[in-house]
């Protein structure tokens, strides 16, 4: 009697989850709203997150020193707490902008990107491993303060720049210049 | 007239306001709010008489827009101590009083209208944190804190 209970159960989970599938509206395959918002997602990343040098002086160790050995002592507190709060802004947005990119991996990034099988595991890992660098690193950041963790800020932005890349490179065939090939490609096909 | 400058115009155009106008301009800080006060408000656009005869108005506005961004670059990437130096030396170069300076930067934060449109929301926010910090230093080291009373 259990085991009819257990296969039946498994039954309606199977037609369940095949419903769903076949109900998924055609938004994630057609619609390009996902696709401007990882595009979105990927420029902020690029050029407002990630540059090296930005995420150098946030975290410069060399203005902890010049405020400790320089500066009256009633200005470090703000000191350590303007830094504090800018490094944590600066978490929060790596990880809201990554959040964007996995919803759009996660829900349409089959329809447009050619991601291998290796490239999909190679990226579902990543973004597992950055998503909780990044719970990580805003704890850390809350509690240690911005100059306490710099291997766990370079890791982060190191990751989040690999994912950067391989969204990049798998999305390059969209870049207007390769569309505008792809267009003479299809004219010159129709010419044939 | 064409709307869209020539990149190679642009970049002219540039150069030119570097080597004739901002090269008397030597700190970064200085250059960020003589660009800034180039900008119509209501509009966005840049304004340079000089510049837009040597050149069009189009390329004049792109030049201008240009070398803030990089102004607003070179002080995103200054150190601390270079911020605050670079601050002390635009303070005394105003001629007020450093006080009311102090007090009507940290009132007003004039910095933050100075920013070049489409900077990227954290670079600015890190700028204006450290605007904020080198304006405490500087009050600190003017008005030195009571020393505690010895019990």
């Amino acid at each position: 009697m259990i085991q009819l209970i257990l296969i039946l159960a498994f039954g309606a989970l199977c037609l369940s989850s095949l419903y769903f599938l076949a109900r998924r509206t055609p938004r994630a395959e057609g619609g390009s709203g996902p696709l401007v918002e990882a595009r979105q997602a990927l420029q902020a990343l690029r050029s407002g997150l990630l540059p090296p040098e930005l995420i150098a002086r946030i975290f410069a160790r060399a203005d902890l020193e010049y405020v400790l050995s320089e500066v009256p002592e009633n200005v470090r507190p703000l000191f350590m707490e303007e830094r504090k709060k800018i490094a944590l802004s600066w978490v929060n947005q790596v990880r809201r902008q990554i959040l964007l990119l996995r919803r759009f991996y996660l829900g349409s990034a089959r329809s447009y990107a050619r991601l291998s099988f290796r490239t999909e595991i190679a990226l579902a890992l990543d973004f597992a491993a950055l998503l909780f660098a990044c719970r990580a690193l805003q704890v850390a950041l809350y509690v240690r303060g911005p100059f306490a963790v710099p291997g766990m800020v370079e890791t982060t932005a190191a990751v989040a720049a690999r994912v950067c890349k391989v969204y990049e490179e798998s999305l390059a065939f969209l870049s207007p210049a390769q569309l505008g090939a792809l267009a003479d490609r299809s004219a010159g096909a129709a010419r044939l | 007239m064409n709307s869209m400058p020539r990149r190679m115009d642009v970049q002219q155009a540039a150069e030119d306001l570097r080597r004739r106008t901002l090269s008397e301009i030597p700190r970064s800080l200085d250059r960020l709010i003589y660009l800034a006060s180039m900008r119509d408000y209501n509009t966005g656009l840049y304004y340079h008489d000089g510049l837009a005869s040597r050149f069009t108005q189009e390329v004049a506005c792109e030049a201008l827009a240009d070398c803030h961004r990089e102004a607003f670059r070179d002080l995103v990437g200054s150190p601390l101590r270079g911020l605050v130096c670079q601050m002390e030396g635009y303070m005394d170069s105003t001629h007020t009083s450093p006080g009311e300076f102090l007090t009507a930067w940290k009132k007003l934060e004039p910095y933050r209208v100075a920013v070049p449109v489409e900077t990227d929301p954290l670079s600015a926010e890190f700028l204006f944190s450290s605007f904020k910090i080198a304006l405490a230093i500087l009050e600190a080291r003017l008005r030195p804190a009571p020393a505690a009373p010895d019990a």
